[in-house]
């Protein structure tokens, strides 16, 4: 129907709709990669990035300071990710079940403070979209990379909360595969015992890495509230925190296939939103089924399932074997 | 070795859960839990004894005493205070607290604690009790006659209840569209970009006049001006009222006014950001004295001395006041300074007003405005039942700017008429799972619940098996259009928005509106309301220009805010725009199109809160008639069994347009508004 529109430029528009979608889904899924490499499973994501997204919200909405609300969203990130930790290591607990808890609560407390602070779904003036413009730099020009066709239509246009998600990945592959920190988290998420006589303190690690997951889920919701709707509304993740939780296992538990698994999920998601725009004669459920699907057939494909690491949600304690 | 902390799981569980459910609004009556709805204890806001303001001293002979009730507080630059500072002059004038004492109840935004309030000042014998609020009518009416010998005083109002044969209520209004023109010709004479923003609070009142008068004083100045009108649906909400001025700014006001003690937010921004602002009722410059360039000033103190006079001189009510600028009850006050130009037309627009050469509802050439819809269409409503308690099962929130909210704003506005002990709410949110929900219902059957309300399509099959056990008690069901009479129940009421009517409206306006011809839809399922309100938009579009182009996209889920940005986004790439779309998720739309200037077309609740120069029309959903009538079938001995829609013609839904459409567009949408209406257009749905 839409005769008007290039396939490049529906192309060029899926990409940059499935890079904006990858978001939030990219903090998430990378936080929660750490703590299961190290052998925990936070369920509980989907309510932290409720909380990060409803926090970073109320100190914009306050202040008006974007870096404030980052930071506030990571301080809620953290501090929940720490409850969780100290659930589910110092505890013990089923990570199943703590985790369904820490959703609830974060789904509840979230609804709570809206309902009591702001009333109503309310607006901000989020991070803005970097065009690349000289001008933005001080100089006389009306050159704006984000108008060079295709490659400037694909690589701008976004808020630096984006840049910095896609930033991340490399950053997280280097710290888990490069560093002894990373070395580390693995071995503690594959043989704990074997770690703990190596002098690794296994619970150290795991809060670490839980609490770090934790901040960046809480990043998550940030990104959504202040970075791509600049709104808060209830329950406004909508179970994008479990779909980022199914990311880590789509991924192998490597950064960059989760990286691949969140880029894959959104672009189908713009893709199928394209399908229904252009008016192509597909049902509209089958469209909506698009990413779903797909996700499942991947899923299907035994890829690298030896991965996993071996103490994922077991609890260690000292000298149990 | 985990047995040991599974009481730590069941406590974070428990916390989890308590969080989940505390999220109701402070109202009364809580959610409950949604395993087991126990009936939250009745925690009533602590009723703000008068007494407590009360001088205990009894009144000496002489003295006057008066009794103030107003909603707001006695400090909010706005309506409050004007009338309780007039207050204070006449006690100065009169000779300080020996001559005549002042006592108010403030915050009584609730009129039944208001009532209670007025009533008790009565019984101490106040000698005149000030019900400073147009809300506070229909208690005060029942009140007065049982005080005869007591003054009563009422405004915003003209009736001062004779036709009921009360003799002893003063009625007072303030002709505020006066000062209103005279602040739109100055307004219209500072202004360098031609655009003027209003931050309204709600269409009503003393508020409404203003702002009529304001847009017609600016409009005779500059006939091409353009005054953006927002309300802000409250008079105390001040980051809203922020958030309206800075949305003003953003669309090029340079000039702003507004009214109600909201407007305490608005002139923040304003002077964050070194926009003129024009106040009213109180005098506002010592917020920010360098912007604030005009007042008018409300001064009761001439009425108030004239209803004590009359007090004492036997005459205990029945006199109609009117504060205006003739009678000096109006005043303009004006900041050094002012561009001298700009300043003698202000003048002389109020030197016209006063000799009666300028009628500001009818100044000239340029006749005011209509400012939207007439809200008052449907307060033709009956709301008269015995107490009722009324349970509602939704699957979103009640503040989810969409379907359950409209829904529960209805129910809450029949509540605010009738007051809390006369319909008891109560809500579970979030039953996004139908067995959660089916429990929830069950449960506030048992309860004693006497109409419980299953919002949502989904809920039908649990409902049609949870309604037979419990025979007394109505249930409702939508959207449907089956009570399940086929099989057997008798106690179910179905509902549907007939939502295509105001659909194909927002068609034709879209329509008008579009210059690209093409036009997004961000639905969320095809079903339901959503449906139907897409096929009517589909086919009001058609019938302006069949050649425009519709794409209708569905992101499968109600309350995916970020995929709806996202086809919002991929609509705007594909060359719409105008937006539309239904379900809470499209808040997330709403921003994006506000972000990209594209104007958006609402359905369910008023979305324009959120982005007030974006959201140009809505399809409001008014449940009220739906609601009084399902609860008055249930006390009348019939509890179910019936179909009710929700259409224009029965007000169950009403357009809402903004002040900035272009005519010709709002005339079409009208024309197709009162077709559907008398039936000159039907509506073919798929």
């Amino acid at each position: 129907m839409n005769e008007g529109l290039s396939l490049t430029a529906i192309l060029v528009g899926i990409i940059h709709s499935g890079i904006r979608l990858a978001t939030p889904y990219l903090y998430a899924a990378i936080g929660e990669t750490f703590g299961q490499r190290s052998g925990v499973l936070n369920l509980g994501v989907e309510g932290i990035i409720l909380m990060g997204a409803y926090a970073g919200f109320y100190v914009v909405f306050q202040t008006g300071n974007l870096f404030f609300g980052v930071l506030a969203a990571a301080v809620m990130g953290g501090a929940l990710g720490l409850a969780m930790a100290f659930v589910s290591i110092t505890l013990q607990a089923e990570q199943g079940i703590s985790g369904i808890g820490l959703f609830m609560f974060g789904l509840g407390a979230s609804s709570l403070l809206f309902k009591t602070t702001l009333g109503t779904v309310e607006g901000v003036s989020g991070f803005p979209e970097l065009n690349g413009c000289l001008s933005g730099l001080g100089i006389q020009s009306d050159f704006c990379a984000g108008n060079i066709p295709i490659v400037g239509q694909i690589f701008f246009g976004y808020n630096l909360m984006v840049y910095a998600a896609f930033a991340l990945v490399p950053v997280a592959w280097w710290v888990l595969n490069k560093t002894t920190w990373g070395l580390n988290i693995r071995s503690v998420g594959q043989n704990p015992q074997a770690a703990d006589t190596l002098g690794i303190s296994v619970a150290r690690v795991r809060y670490a890495t839980v609490t770090l997951g934790g901040v960046l889920a809480g990043i998550a919701g940030a990104s959504l509230s202040i970075a791509l709707l600049n709104i808060f509304q209830e329950n406004m993740t909508n179970g994008m925190g479990f779909i980022a939780v199914a990311l880590v296992y789509f991924g192998s538990w490597t950064p960059f296939g989760v990286l691949a698994g969140a880029l894959l999920f959104s672009l189908i998601n713009a893709l199928q939103l394209w399908v229904q725009v252009l008016g192509l004669n597909i049902p509209s459920d089958m469209a909506v089924m698009l990413p779903y699907l797909l996700t499942i057939i991947v899923l299907a494909v035994p890829f690298k399932r030896s991965l996993q690491p071996a103490a994922l949600s077991k609890p260690f304690e000292r000298g149990e074997n | 070795m985990m047995k040991r902390f599974s009481w730590l799981l069941i406590a974070l569980l428990a916390l989890g859960l308590l969080a989940a459910q505390c999220n109701s609004t402070p109202a009364p009556t809580e959610a409950p839990a949604q395993a087991e709805p126990t009936k939250a204890p009745a925690q009533a806001e602590p009723t703000e004894a008068p007494a407590k303001e009360e001088a205990p001293a009894p009144a000496a002979t002489e003295k006057f005493r008066v009794a103030l009730v107003l909603p707001s507080p006695i400090t909010d630059m706005a309506w409050g205070e004007s009338i309780y500072d007039s207050l204070v002059r006449l006690q100065d004038e009169l000779g300080g607290e020996s001559a005549m004492e002042i006592v108010y109840s403030e915050g009584m935004f609730n009129v039944t604690d208001a009532a209670a309030a007025i009533r008790d000042y009565a019984a101490n014998g106040y000698d005149l009790v000030i019900a400073h609020g147009t809300q506070y009518g229909t208690s005060l009416f029942e009140i007065a006659p049982d005080f005869p010998d007591t003054s009563f005083a009422w405004g915003t109002a003209t009736d001062t209840g004779a036709d009921q044969g009360l003799t002893n209520v003063f009625a007072y209004e303030a002709r505020a569209e006066q000062g209103g023109f005279v602040n739109g010709v100055l307004a219209a004479n500072l202004t360098k970009s031609n655009v003027v923003g209003v931050v309204g609070p709600v269409e009503a009142g003393d508020a409404k006049l203003y702002i009529d008068g304001f847009v017609a004083g600016a409009k005779y100045a500059n006939p091409d001006i353009t005054v953006n009108v927002s309300y802000t649906g409250s008079f105390g909400d001040t980051s809203l009222a922020a958030e309206a001025a800075n949305t003003h700014i953003q669309a090029g006001a340079d000039v702003l006014t507004g009214s109600a003690q909201q407007v305490v937010g608005a002139i923040g921004v304003a002077k964050e950001k070194g926009v003129l602002w024009m106040g009213t009722q109180a005098d506002q410059s010592s917020l920010a004295a360098d912007i604030v360039v005009a007042t008018q000033y409300y001064d009761w103190t001439p009425t108030l001395r004239d209803m004590m006079e009359k007090h004492n001189a036997g005459t205990m009510g029945g006199e109609v006041y009117s504060l205006t600028l003739e009678n000096g009850g109006l005043q303009m006050r004006f900041s050094d300074g002012l561009d001298a130009d700009a300043l003698a037309a202000a003048k002389q627009a109020e030197a016209d007003i006063i000799a009666g050469k300028l009628d500001p509802f009818n100044p000239g050439e340029m006749s005011a405005s209509d400012t939207g819809t007439d809200m008052s269409a449907t307060d033709a409503l009956d709301y008269t039942f015995d107490p009722v308690r009324v349970a509602i099962v939704m699957p979103s929130t009640t503040t989810d700017l969409a379907w359950s909210q409209s829904l529960y704003d209805s129910l809450k506005q029949i509540q605010d008429v009738v007051g809390e002990d006369k319909l008891e709410i109560a809500y579970s949110e979030n039953m996004f799972n139908v067995t959660d929900a089916a429990a929830a219902i069950r449960d506030y059957a048992a309860e004693g619940y006497n109409l419980v309300i299953a919002h949502g399509a989904q809920y039908g099959t649990s409902l049609f098996e949870i309604a037979p056990d419990f025979p007394d008690t109505s249930f409702a069901w939508g959207t449907t259009t089956n009570t399940g009479a086929d099989e057997g129940v008798t106690n179910v009421f179905a509902y549907e928005p007939r939502a295509e009517q105001g659909g194909y409206v927002s068609g034709v306006l879209a329509a008008h509106l579009t210059k690209s011809g093409i036009i997004g839809v961000v639905g969320p399922v095809n079903a339901g309301d959503a449906k139907l309100h897409i096929d009517g938009f589909l086919a009001g579009v058609k019938a302006v220009d069949p050649n425009i182009q519709v794409n209708v996209s569905f992101t499968g889920s109600f309350g995916d805010t970020s995929l709806a940005a996202e086809a919002a986004n991929t609509h705007i790439q594909a060359g719409a725009d105008v937006l539309t779309g239904s379900a809470q998720q499209v808040v997330g739309a709403i921003g994006v199109a506000k972000d990209k200037g594209i104007p958006w077309l609402g359905i369910q609740s008023d979305q324009s809160p959120l982005a007030p120069s974006t959201v140009v029309a809505t399809d409001l959903y008014d449940w009220r008639a739906t609601l009084l009538e399902m609860i008055k079938l249930n006390q009348a001995g019939e509890p179910g069994g019936k179909v009710l829609q929700l259409t224009l013609a029965n007000g169950g839904q009403t357009m809402i347009y903004a002040d900035n459409l272009p005519a010709d567009a709002v005339a079409a949408a009208k024309q197709a508004e009162a077709d559907i209406i008398s039936g000159k257009i039907t509506i073919p749905i798929e």
